[in-house]
């Protein structure tokens, strides 16, 4: 009777019966991808913002597009988020016009084709796992209680074989089952919000670009 | 799995998921209180008993002076019956019979006054006769009482010259009597115990009495399962009461290890429905 149960978390994990610690496994490896996931998602999304304003100020200060190019091309590492649209669009624009006898519409056509290739690679990157965020948050809950029940499943049925049911004999078992579902909600719940959080700033991000592409094409139709 | 662009940011991410986990993983730690300090430790088990085991010394004979208060039949006063006011009012063909309620009423008013004054000579009659009861069971009483006070005395005085003259004789005898006395005690104690753990429902309403011969170790755990030695006719009621015997362990035992000897190995008479 006043046997001490020992409910530290790690007797509690170990003493968990095979599924029940595979769950707890698999929803451990998941939150710690999916925390990892989101920080490098936080990062790159936050960088990108930051280009683009930084672009943008350049590219509305009035300066020659020449220059703007030579600046962006210069670099080592190749130019994202924005610039990238912009050297795609110039350069496809200049080559058309070196090779002149050729049609404004045509040049203006190549150059916007080339710009929606390079805005559809930028998404690509920004949408980048967002699909796994979603998915985790949306699943790992149903993981976890899989374990849940698994574990309460198991404590029960030990119960039946004893004469006397008492509630410090399930009390263990339903606990460790718990912290299966414990850990599933703490995958999720940071996971949706990422989800959410990423999937609104990448919409911003893409409207940018877009109305980026659609005013340079004017611009770009202006000087030919 | 990670962009090529991501790179610059993948360890310092994936230090600060670790970082995440390990936070979370010490916060639970430390919030919880995982040791479960059961509130069954701080509660003391109390049995109870019936009767002390400790043997009374000489019982003094108590006189109660209890005077018989000698019953007389007391006249019950005949009280009659209020008159019935159900009597419809303003009838006038009943007048008549008013009139005839009336004068029964004033006869048996009369009649009433008669017997109360019976009643009070009676009664005067009875107290006397009590009271003079009373005063001779009164003087009995205490010559009884002073009698008994006398024989206890003397009861006394006499076990304590014959303690003195036969000192280790009555000791031995009260060290057996003493021994005997706490094997009762703790027999008493273990058959509560268990019986407490019995699912008394498997063993019907009938009383049957079981016999079990149960090993013990110097612990109160057993040593070995328990034997029946009598079963009670239902095989249901034999394994619960054996079931109920493995769970009361560990069994109270007394700390004498002389007495323990005794509970070595113990025939347990047991009555589930007692």
């Amino acid at each position: 009777m006043s046997v001490a149960n020992d409910m530290s978390l790690l007797t509690l994990i170990a003493g968990a019966s095979l599924p029940v610690q595979l769950v707890m496994v698999i929803l451990l490896i998941t939150s710690i991808f999916s925390w990892w996931y989101i920080f490098i998602k936080v990062a790159t999304i936050k960088r990108a913002e930051t280009e683009s304003e930084n672009f943008e100020n350049k590219f509305w200060s009035g300066g020659d597009l020449n220059e703007l190019y030579e600046t962006v091309t210069v670099g080592r590492r190749k130019p994202q988020g924005m610039a990238s649209i912009f050297e795609a669009g110039f350069k496809e624009f200049i080559r058309h016009k070196q090779q002149g006898k050729m049609e404004i519409s045509d040049v203006m056509e190549g150059s916007r084709r080339a710009m929606r290739a390079a805005y559809n690679r930028e998404l690509d990157d920004l949408d980048a796992h967002l699909p796994f965020l979603a998915s985790v948050g949306s699943v790992s809950p149903y993981i976890g209680l899989f374990g849940t029940v698994w574990g309460i499943m198991n404590s029960f049925r030990g119960l039946s074989s004893v004469a006397q049911a008492t509630l410090s004999q399930v009390a263990p078992g339903i606990a460790e089952a718990l912290i299966a579902t414990a850990i599933g909600l703490f995958a999720a719940i940071p996971a949706v919000i990422a989800y959410n959080r990423f999937a609104s700033s990448v919409d911003r991000l893409s409207v940018r670009y877009e109305s980026f592409m659609e005013e340079f094409t004017n611009i770009l139709q202006r000087k030919s | 799995m990670i962009r090529k662009r991501e790179n610059t940011d993948s360890w310092k991410a994936g230090f600060l998921a670790i970082a995440v986990h390990v936070l979370l993983l010490g916060g639970m730690l430390v919030s919880f209180n995982w040791k479960a300090a059961h509130p069954v430790l701080n509660i003391t088990e109390v049995e109870l008993w019936d009767k002390l085991p400790v043997v009374q010394p000489v019982i003094l004979p108590q006189p109660k002076p209890k005077p018989e208060p000698i019953e007389q039949e007391k006249p019950k006063p005949i009280v009659e019956e209020k008159p019935k006011s159900e009597e419809p009012k303003g009838d006038i063909g009943l007048e008549k019979k008013k009139k005839e309620l009336e004068q029964q009423e004033k006869t048996e008013l009369e009649k009433l006054k008669l017997n109360k004054l019976e009643k009070q000579k009676k009664e005067a009659h009875t107290k006397k006769l009590a009271e003079e009861m009373r005063e001779d069971a009164l003087k009995d009483a205490k010559s009884a009482e002073k009698q008994a006070k006398l024989d206890s005395q003397k009861a006394l005085d006499k076990l304590k010259q014959d303690m003195l003259n036969e000192n280790t004789d009555t000791d031995i005898k009260a060290a057996s009597a003493a021994s005997a006395n706490v094997i009762g005690e703790y027999t008493d104690r273990i058959r509560t115990k268990i019986r407490g753990n019995v699912n008394k429902t498997l063993c019907g309403d009938s009383n049957p009495e079981l016999q079990f011969n149960i090993d013990l170790l110097p612990t109160g755990e057993l040593s070995g399962p328990p034997k029946l030695v009598k079963s009670s006719g239902s095989a249901a009621c034999d394994d619960a009461v054996e079931r109920a015997i493995v769970t009361s362990q560990p069994l109270p035992l007394p700390s004498d290890p002389t007495i323990y000897a005794k509970f070595r190995n113990l025939n347990l008479k047991f009555k589930p429905n007692e």
